[in-house]
C-alpha cells in the first residue's frame, strides 16, 4: 500500500513538474528557428504561476458547467497519469485493459471542455467545440487502431506491459509495422495537442481556432487549470510514444532513465521543428490529413495480422 | 520494407492534391522501388538486381517524372486534382483495397523460396490502388500516373521473384512503359492544346475508367 | 533471316525520319512491305531456323499472323499512293510509325518467350497510337486517349498474368515457350489458373473483346481507314496470337476445359453485345467497327470450340484480314471523298464513283460472311463445331447475332450506295491505286472462299494442331 502511494506522489511529481518544462522547450525550439531568442523554457511555468494569482471573471450566462470544468480536465490529466509509465517508472495502476480507460478519461475530460465551450453561449466557442469533436473523434479511430496493433504484437493489452518491455525487440522484426504506428500515433499526438499542422496553438483569429478559441472565456486559475492539464496531456502522449521509438533497452534504471528523458526531449524538439517546417493545414484538409493517418495506421495493422 | 514504402506512396498519391505533388510521390515510389532488389537479394547482388534497379530508377524516378511535369507544364502547377469522389472517401476505400488485397494474398501460396511473404500482398494492394486512381480521378495525367502506380505494383513482383526473365526481355518491358508514358505524355499534350487546359474528363471518359 | 525481317522495317522508319519528299516515303514504304511479302512468302516453302537462343522461332501459327500481316501491309501501302494525291498533311510520322508496327509485328508472330511477346504486343499497341490521330483534332485525340489507356491497362494485366506464369513455371525457371510446353505437367495448376485470367483479360482488351470493346468503335470511328485496316486485320490478330499460345500452355498442361469456358463465355458476349449496338448506328465506320468485334468473338469461340473450332479459327483470321481491307480501305476512300462516313452526308455512292459503290456493297457481304467469300466458309465451321458439341445457345446466339449484324450493317451500306444523292467534297473521279489493292482483295476473298489450296490447309492444319497441343 505504501509503495503505491509513494508511486502515485512520484508519478505526479513527474507529470506536475516536467509537463510545462516540455512545452517551454517547444517554443523555445520554434522561437530559435524562426530567429528570435524566446523566451526561457521555464517560461510557462511563469505563466502558470502568474495565472493563479489572478482574479476569475465569470460570464452571467455561464453555469456550473464552466466553472466544474477546468477542475475536472485536470482531474482527468493527472488520473491518466497514474496508468501511463514513463519509461522505467512503472504506472500506479495497471490492469489488463486499461488503454480502454486511458481513452475513455480523455474522452470525459474533452466532452466537457465541449459542454463548457457550448456554456458561454459564444457562436466561435460552438464552432470550435464542433471542430474539436470532429476532429478528435477522427483521431480516436488512429488511436485504437494504433493501440490494437501493438496489443496484437505484444499481445498484451496493458499499456504498460504493451509500451514497456517487449517493444525493443519489436524493431527487428516487424519494423516497418512499428514505423507505421509511430507515424500515425504522432499525427495523433498533433492532433489530440492542438498543434500545428492541425491547429495553431498561438494563432491569434478566432475563426481559424480550434482549441484555444474553447477557452477563450476561461481566466485566472481556470485558465492556469487547462493551460495545466493541456501540458499534462501532451506529456503524456510524448510519454507512450518515446518508449516506442527508442529501439534499445539498456537495463539499468538509472541509463534507462536519461535515455527516456533524453527521449522526451528529442521528441520536443521534433515538435517543434515540425511546427516550425509547417503550415497550418486548411480546415477542410485536416480531415484528410487524419484520414492519411488512420489509413497508415490500419495498413500496419493488417500487415501485423499478416504477420502474425 | 521497401514494399510497405511502395504501397504507402501508392496511398500517398490518393490523398495528393496536386498534380504536381502526385508525381512527385511518383518519383519517390519509383525510387524506393528500385532499391527493392538490393534488399531482396543482399546476400547474392548480381549484375541483373544492379541494373534492373539503376534502370528503374532512371526511367521511371527521373524520366518519367520529367516527361510528366513537361506534359502539364501549361497546367498551373498549383492546379488541384477533382476527384470523382472525395478524397477522404478514397483514401478509405484504399484501405479496405489493401485489406482485400492481403486477404486475398493469404490465399495464394509462393512455390519455393521467396524473399519476403509480403511481395505479393503489397504488389497486388498497388495494382489495386493504381486502378483506384485511375477510376476516381478524371484528369488525363491523373489517368496516366495511376497507370504507373499499377506498373509499379506489377513490377515489384518482377524486380524481386525471379530470375526467369532475362535482363535484355526485363529491359524491353522497362523500356516499354517508359515509351508508353512517353506517347501518353506526347498525347496529353496535344489534348491540352486542342482544349488549351488539360480539360478534365466529361463523363464518358470517366466512365471509360470504370468499364475496365 | 527472322532478325532482318525485323530489321528491314525498324531501319526504313528511321529512314522516314529524313527529310525527303512525301511520295519518296510512300515509295519506300510500299517497297518495304513488298520485300517482307517475298521473304514471307519464302518461308511457305520451309520455316526458316530458329534464331536467338531460341527467342525467335516462326512456327505455322506465327507463319499465319506474319502472312496476314504483310499482305496487309503490302495493300495498305498501294492504297496510300492513291490516298496521299488528295492528303495535304505531312505524312512522316505516318509512314514511320507504320513501318515500326510492321517490325514489332513481325516480332510478335515470331516470338517463342512469353516476357518476349509481351514486349512485342505492347510495341505495337504503342506505335499503333500516333495512327489513330492522324486527323488531329478534338475526336481523335479523344480516341487515342481511349485506345491507348483500355490497351495500356488491359496489357499491364497480360504482363501480370505473364508474371503469374513465371511463379507457376516456378520449377521450370523459363518462360521460353517450347520449355513451358514440354515440362507443362510440372506448372502449378493454381497459378497457372490465375494467370490464364490475367492474359486472357490482358489480351483480350487488346483485341476488343466485349466488355472491353469500348475503344473499338471510337478508334476504328476516327481513325483513317488504312490505319483501321491494320489495326482490325493486324493488332487484334496479334493478340489473338498471343491468346492462342495460351492455348497451347494450356493444352499441355491439362486445363483446356478451364480456359475454354472463359474463351466461350467472352466469345458469346462479343457476338451478343455489337449486335445490341448496331441498330443504332450511324456511321458506316463505327459500323464496320461493331461487325470487327463480332469477329474477334467469333475467332476466341472457335479457340474455345476446340476440334473444327480451332481450324475454323485459323482460317478465319485470314479470311478477317482480308475481308477487313476490302471494307476498311472502301471506308476509308469514301470517308476522304465526302469528308465524312456518317450516314446523312454520305448518300447515292453509285451515281459517282460507281465502281467504289460496288465495292462497299461487296465489302459488306465479305463483312458478314456471305456465299462467294471465304468468310463464309470460316464462320460456318466456327458454327459447325458449336453444333457438334451440342452447345445449342452458342448456336442460337451466334445465329441471332450475325443476322442482327446483317441487318444492321446492311441498311447503312444499302442506304449509302443507293440513296438520295448528297454531293461528295473531292472530284468525282476514281482512284486507281485505292480500287486496285481493295479488288486485290476481293479476288483473293472470293478465290479462298470457292477453293482452297492445299498448301494452305497443311499450314492451317498445322497450327491447329500446335494449338490443340498435339503439334
Amino acid at each position: 500500500m505504501r509503495i503505491i502511494v509513494f508511486s502515485i506522489i512520484l508519478h505526479w511529481l513527474i507529470v506536475l513538474g516536467c509537463s510545462p518544462l516540455f512545452v517551454g522547450i517547444i517554443n523555445r525550439v520554434k522561437a530559435v528557428i524562426s530567429g528570435r531568442r524566446g523566451p526561457s523554457i521555464f517560461q510557462p511555468y511563469f505563466d502558470l504561476f502568474r495565472l493563479m494569482q489572478k482574479q476569475q471573471i465569470y460570464s452571467r450566462t455561464t453555469t456550473w458547467v464552466f466553472r466544474a470544468t477546468p477542475a475536472i480536465v485536470l482531474a482527468s490529466m493527472l488520473c491518466v497519469a497514474l496508468i501511463v509509465p514513463f519509461g522505467k517508472i512503472a504506472a500506479p495502476i495497471r490492469f489488463s485493459g486499461d488503454i480502454i480507460l486511458v481513452a475513455y478519461i480523455l474522452a470525459l475530460a474533452r466532452f466537457f471542455m465541449i459542454i463548457s465551450a457550448l456554456d458561454t453561449g459564444y457562436s466561435m466557442e460552438g464552432m470550435g467545440a464542433s471542430r474539436e469533436a470532429f476532429f478528435s473523434c477522427l483521431a480516436e479511430l488512429v488511436l485504437f487502431m494504433n493501440f490494437i496493433t501493438l496489443a496484437i504484437l505484444v499481445k498484451k493489452v496493458s499499456l504498460s506491459q504493451m509500451i514497456g518491455s517487449d517493444v525493443p525487440l519489436l524493431w527487428s522484426t516487424v519494423g516497418a509495422v512499428l514505423i507505421m504506428v509511430v507515424v500515425s500515433f504522432f499525427v495523433v499526438l498533433l492532433t489530440e495537442n492542438c498543434r500545428i499542422p492541425i491547429d495553431d496553438p498561438e494563432t491569434h483569429l478566432e475563426l481559424t481556432m480550434i482549441h484555444e478559441v474553447m477557452i477563450l472565456d476561461n481566466s485566472g486559475v481556470d485558465l492556469a487549470y487547462i493551460l495545466y492539464a493541456s501540458a499534462i496531456k501532451l506529456f503524456i502522449f510524448a510519454a507512450i510514444l518515446v518508449p516506442i521509438i527508442i529501439p534499445f533497452k539498456t537495463g539499468i534504471l538509472w541509463s534507462d532513465m536519461c535515455v527516456f528523458f533524453a527521449g522526451m526531449t528529442g521528441l520536443a524538439l521534433l515538435i517543434g521543428l515540425v511546427e516550425s517546417g509547417m503550415a497550418r493545414l486548411k480546415l477542410n484538409r485536416v480531415r484528410n490529413f487524419l484520414l492519411i493517418a488512420f489509413a497508415l495506421a490500419f495498413f500496419g495493422f493488417i500487415v501485423t495480422l499478416w504477420r502474425i | 520494407m521497401s514494399c510497405i514504402l511502395v504501397v504507402f506512396f501508392a496511398l500517398m498519391i490518393l490523398a495528393a492534391y496536386r498534380l504536381s505533388g502526385m508525381i512527385q510521390i511518383f518519383a519517390i515510389q519509383s525510387f524506393v522501388l528500385g532499391f527493392v532488389p538490393f534488399f531482396m537479394h543482399a546476400d547474392h547482388l548480381g549484375l541483373r538486381d544492379v541494373a534492373l534497379a539503376v534502370g528503374t530508377m532512371i526511367l521511371k524516378g527521373a524520366l518519367v517524372p520529367y516527361i510528366l511535369f513537361w506534359a502539364i507544364r501549361h497546367v498551373s502547377m498549383r492546379s488541384e486534382v477533382k476527384p470523382l469522389i472525395g478524397f477522404g472517401m478514397s483514401v478509405i476505400c484504399g484501405a479496405v483495397l489493401i485489406a482485400g488485397a492481403f486477404w486475398v494474398s493469404s490465399s495464394l501460396k509462393l512455390p519455393g523460396k521467396v524473399a519476403s511473404d509480403l511481395l505479393i500482398p503489397c504488389s497486388l494492394s498497388t495494382v489495386l490502388l493504381g486502378f483506384l486512381l485511375m477510376v476516381i480521378r478524371t484528369k488525363a495525367v491523373t489517368q496516366v500516373l495511376g497507370y504507373l502506380v499499377m506498373e509499379n505494383g506489377i513490377f515489384l513482383f518482377a524486380l524481386s521473384l525471379f530470375d526467369v526473365m532475362p535482363i535484355l526481355i526485363e529491359m524491353g518491358i522497362l523500356l516499354d512503359i517508359f515509351v508508353a508514358v512517353f506517347i501518353m505524355a506526347i498525347v496529353v499534350n496535344h489534348i491540352n492544346e486542342e482544349f488549351e487546359k488539360t480539360q478534365g474528363l466529361d463523363k464518358r471518359w470517366a466512365k471509360m475508367g470504370e468499364s475496365l | 533471316m527472322l532478325a532482318l525481317l525485323i530489321i528491314i522495317p525498324f531501319i526504313s522508319a528511321l529512314a522516314m525520319f529524313l527529310p525527303v519528299r512525301k511520295i519518296f516515303r510512300l515509295k519506300l514504304l510500299c517497297g518495304v512491305s513488298l520485300l517482307h511479302l517475298i521473304i514471307t512468302a519464302s518461308f511457305w516453302r520451309t520455316l526458316p531456323a530458329s534464331e536467338f537462343n531460341g527467342y525467335l522461332v516462326l512456327d505455322a501459327l506465327g507463319l499465319i499472323l506474319l502472312s496476314i500481316n504483310s499482305v496487309l501491309f503490302l495493300a495498305v501501302s498501294v492504297f496510300m499512293l492513291g490516298y496521299f494525291q488528295h492528303e495535304q498533311r505531312r505524312n512522316k510520322v505516318l509512314t514511320a510509325c507504320l513501318c515500326f508496327l510492321l517490325s514489332t509485328i513481325t516480332l510478335v508472330s515470331v516470338s517463342y518467350h512469353l516476357g518476349l511477346l509481351w514486349v512485342a504486343v505492347e510495341t505495337t499497341t504503342l506505335f499503333s497510337a500516333p495512327l489513330i490521330s492522324f486527323h488531329r483534332n478534338q475526336q481523335t485525340l479523344e480516341a487515342t486517349w481511349k485506345y491507348l489507356l483500355v490497351c495500356s491497362v488491359g496489357i499491364a494485366l497480360a504482363l501480370m498474368g505473364t508474371f503469374f506464369m513465371a511463379i507457376a513455371a516456378h520449377n521450370v525457371q523459363t518462360l521460353s515457350l517450347p520449355v513451358i510446353l514440354s515440362n507443362a505437367a510440372l506448372l502449378s495448376k493454381d497459378w497457372l489458373k490465375i494467370s490464364v485470367i490475367f492474359l486472357f483479360v490482358g489480351y483480350g482488351c487488346k483485341m476488343g473483346l466485349a466488355p472491353t470493346h469500348t475503344w473499338k468503335p471510337e478508334a476504328y470511328g476516327q481513325a483513317t481507314g488504312m490505319v483501321v485496316v491494320l489495326m482490325a486485320g493486324g493488332l487484334t490478330q496479334c493478340s489473338f496470337l498471343a491468346l492462342a499460345r495460351v492455348a497451347q500452355i494450356c493444352s499441355k498442361a491439362g486445363i483446356t476445359d478451364f480456359y475454354s469456358s472463359i474463351l466461350i463465355f467472352s466469345g458469346v458476349l462479343s457476338l451478343a453485345v455489337p449486335a445490341l449496338f448496331i441498330l443504332g448506328e450511324r456511321s458506316l465506320k463505327r459500323a464496320f467497327a461493331f461487325s470487327s468485334i463480332e469477329h474477334m468473338g467469333l475467332l476466341v469461340l472457335g479457340l474455345g470450340l476446340g476440334g473444327i473450332g480451332i481450324f475454323g479459327a485459323l482460317f478465319h483470321m485470314i479470311n478477317n484480314a482480308i475481308a477487313k481491307i476490302i471494307m476498311f480501305l472502301t471506308a476509308g476512300s469514301i470517308a476522304q471523298k465526302y469528308g465524312s462516313s456518317r450516314i446523312e452526308d454520305v448518300r447515292g455512292i453509285i451515281r459517282y464513283y460507281p465502281v467504289t459503290g460496288i465495292f462497299l456493297i461487296l465489302a459488306f457481304f465479305a463483312g458478314t460472311g456471305m456465299f462467294p467469300f471465304a468468310t463464309f466458309h470460316s464462320e460456318l465451321m466456327i458454327l459447325n463445331s458449336a453444333v457438334s458439341t451440342q452447345h445449342w445457345i452458342i448456336v442460337g446466339v451466334g445465329l441471332a447475332a450475325i443476322c442482327v449484324m446483317f441487318i444492321g450493317t446492311g441498311r447503312i451500306v444499302l442506304d449509302m450506295v443507293y440513296g438520295p444523292t448528297t454531293e461528295p467534297v473531292l472530284e468525282k473521279k476514281e482512284n486507281f491505286f485505292m480500287n486496285v489493292s481493295i479488288l486485290a482483295g476481293i479476288v483473293v476473298l472470293m478465290i479462298i472462299g470457292l477453293w482452297m489450296p492445299a498448301h494452305l490447309e497443311k499450314v492451317i492444319r498445322a497450327a491447329a494442331l500446335l494449338v490443340a497441343g498435339k503439334g
